[in-house]
């Protein structure tokens, strides 16, 4: 079971996940506590462009960091005042922002090979530098967090209450989009633009099944994660090694989440009785 | 210094006005009650001295300053129907909210203000209620915590939204008894009912609302059968005991 991790790109893989584990534990209870799944979602495919151009110049870091800050600015003021074309405006966004990376990658030869490792993330091709780059990402992001954490939390309970202790809540929610815009940068090269929103709602979603506390879905979602991390890679490891299966590191981390959230839906039921909404 | 002053004013959302012909004054310890039916602009007018909802026309003063610069220095007691029953966050931690301004955003909390929700807690009749989640509370019992918030904050004025919507007859008396106390200790409040009883309980001054202001004085002044029916548009019953009952038009 530990044998595997003993080659260097596995160990690699593994302390990818465990980093990006110790920042979307927390970051997701704030992203399903907000209902921000959607938002996020949108943040990791208005990424995308950012990082095939970054790709293109050979900065695909910084290009990532861009998008990221300039979607999350622009996602905030597209939903500030709470308007009811929330939705619409944030689709169109997503979907806008998508198209232009697929064309910008379109036009390279290599395109789908691109493509994929865009989309889909290399987890196992994960670099020292790589590792270094999401350290810091993840101490920033903890950092910001931690900052504001209180406020965020008292905005996500009661909006109005928050503004009237004084809170600005467009203030507040753009420093929830550029925390979970620093955790798409940080994830989007080892799992891909699409994978790294599952990294982003699973973990609290999960957790909310096992528990009411903050602090505990926090704990448990990065357990989660970290524990997912492992069984992927390990079962990735082996359906390719000894079954000749190609399955792909960061679709098992992510099927593995999903499959710890099915199997604790009935755990939630049994606590709280079937007519609770989750 | 009175703790609220309004002057000719008209507050509303989008340059429209909701509620025009404020003018009214509350002196520290006193307690209002905003009287009028639903959708008459009590909570607009409540968002309005909080700083949340723009004062349109008029001379607003809030604890001194203008309603915005006092953000933050006045009370609120949200209606409890606004919030998420479902959150998972403890009594504690609900409470805890109220200081949060005073604890900052770097330093954890400290004793003081640990002590201060024990306190709070403890004066709403909750204290045992602490490590429970907030949304397994009943909804009389949720309307004290969210009280017990306001007071952890200390605040010289309090605002309360339909704080007896919802309410069970003991938690209305125990609210009731927790604002008497407050305002005996200094604190002015500016409560919103559509209770005429609780009003008349309550009230040193009741201020008469539906689109404009009617009345504002005490509640023998304002709560009469030809004000209110000029408030409420005449859906008034008299009673024999000298009271009069209100139809929800």
């Amino acid at each position: 079971m530990i044998e595997p991790f003993t080659l260097p790109f596995m160990a690699r893989a593994l302390a990818e996940i465990v980093l990006l584990a110790l920042i979307c534990g927390p970051v997701s209870v704030f992203v399903f506590a907000r209902r921000l799944s959607f938002t996020s979602d949108a943040l990791t495919h208005t990424v995308f462009p950012g990082v095939v151009i970054g790709f293109m110049a050979g900065q695909l870091f910084a290009g990532a960091l861009v998008a990221a800050i300039v979607t999350a600015v622009a996602l905030t003021l597209l939903t500030a005042g709470g308007r009811v074309s929330d939705d619409a405006a944030t689709a169109v966004l997503l979907t806008a922002m998508f198209s232009i990376g697929v064309v910008l990658v379109s036009r390279r030869s290599s395109y789908t090979s691109d493509l994929t490792s865009f989309l889909f993330g290399r987890l196992l091709t994960v670099t020292p530098r790589q590792i270094a780059e999401t350290a810091v990402l993840a101490v920033v992001v903890l950092i910001a967090l931690a900052i504001g954490a209180r406020a965020l939390l008292f905005r996500t309970f009661d909006p109005a209450g928050a503004q009237a202790a004084g809170y600005r809540v467009f203030w507040l929610d753009l420093w929830l989009n550029l925390i979970v815009a620093l955790v798409v940068v940080a994830a989007v090269r080892a799992v891909g633009t699409i994978l790294v929103v599952a990294l982003l709602i699973i973990p609290a979603a999960a957790a909310r099944m096992v528990s009411d506390r903050l602090a505990v879905m926090v704990v448990t979602g990065t357990v989660l994660v970290v524990a997912a991390g492992y069984t992927g890679l390990l079962a990735s490891w082996t359906a390719s090694l000894h079954y000749g299966v190609a399955l792909t590191s960061a679709s098992a981390v992510v099927l593995v989440l999903v499959a710890v959230y099915l199997v604790l839906i009935p755990v939630r039921i049994l606590r709280t009785g079937p007519a609770r909404r989750t | 210094m009175p703790a609220l002053r309004y002057a000719g004013v008209s507050v509303g959302y989008d340059r429209t006005p909701v509620l025009t012909h404020v003018d009214l004054e509350l002196d520290p310890g006193q307690r209002l009650i905003l009287v009028g039916p639903n959708g008459a602009g009590k909570s607009t007018l409540i968002k309005s001295v909080l700083g949340l909802a723009p004062v349109l026309a008029g001379e607003a003063t809030v604890l001194g300053e203008s309603p915005a610069a006092a953000r933050g220095r006045a009370g609120y007691v949200p209606q409890i129907d606004t919030l998420d029953a479902d959150f998972p966050v403890s009594v504690r931690q609900v409470v805890m909210m109220g200081r949060y301004r005073s604890i900052g955003w770097w330093r954890p909390a400290r004793a003081a203000d640990r002590r201060a929700v024990a306190d709070a807690l403890e004066l709403v009749g909750l204290a045992d209620r602490a490590g429970h989640r907030f949304g397994t509370l009943s909804g009389g019992q949720r309307q004290r915590v969210l009280l017990a918030r306001a007071i952890a904050a200390e605040p010289r004025l309090l605002l309360l939204d339909e704080p007896f919507n919802g309410v069970d007859a003991v938690s209305q008396e125990a609210i009731i008894a927790v604002l008497r106390e407050l305002a005996a200790g200094g604190t002015a409040l500016v409560l919103s009912t559509h209770d005429l009883t609780v009003a008349r309980e309550l009230a040193d001054l009741v201020c008469l609302i539906n689109g404009r202001q009617w009345a504002v004085g005490t509640p023998g002044e304002t709560l009469t059968a030809g004000k209110l029916r000029s408030a409420y548009g005449g859906h008034t019953v008299d009673l024999p005991d000298g009271h009069t009952m209100l139809v929800e038009p």
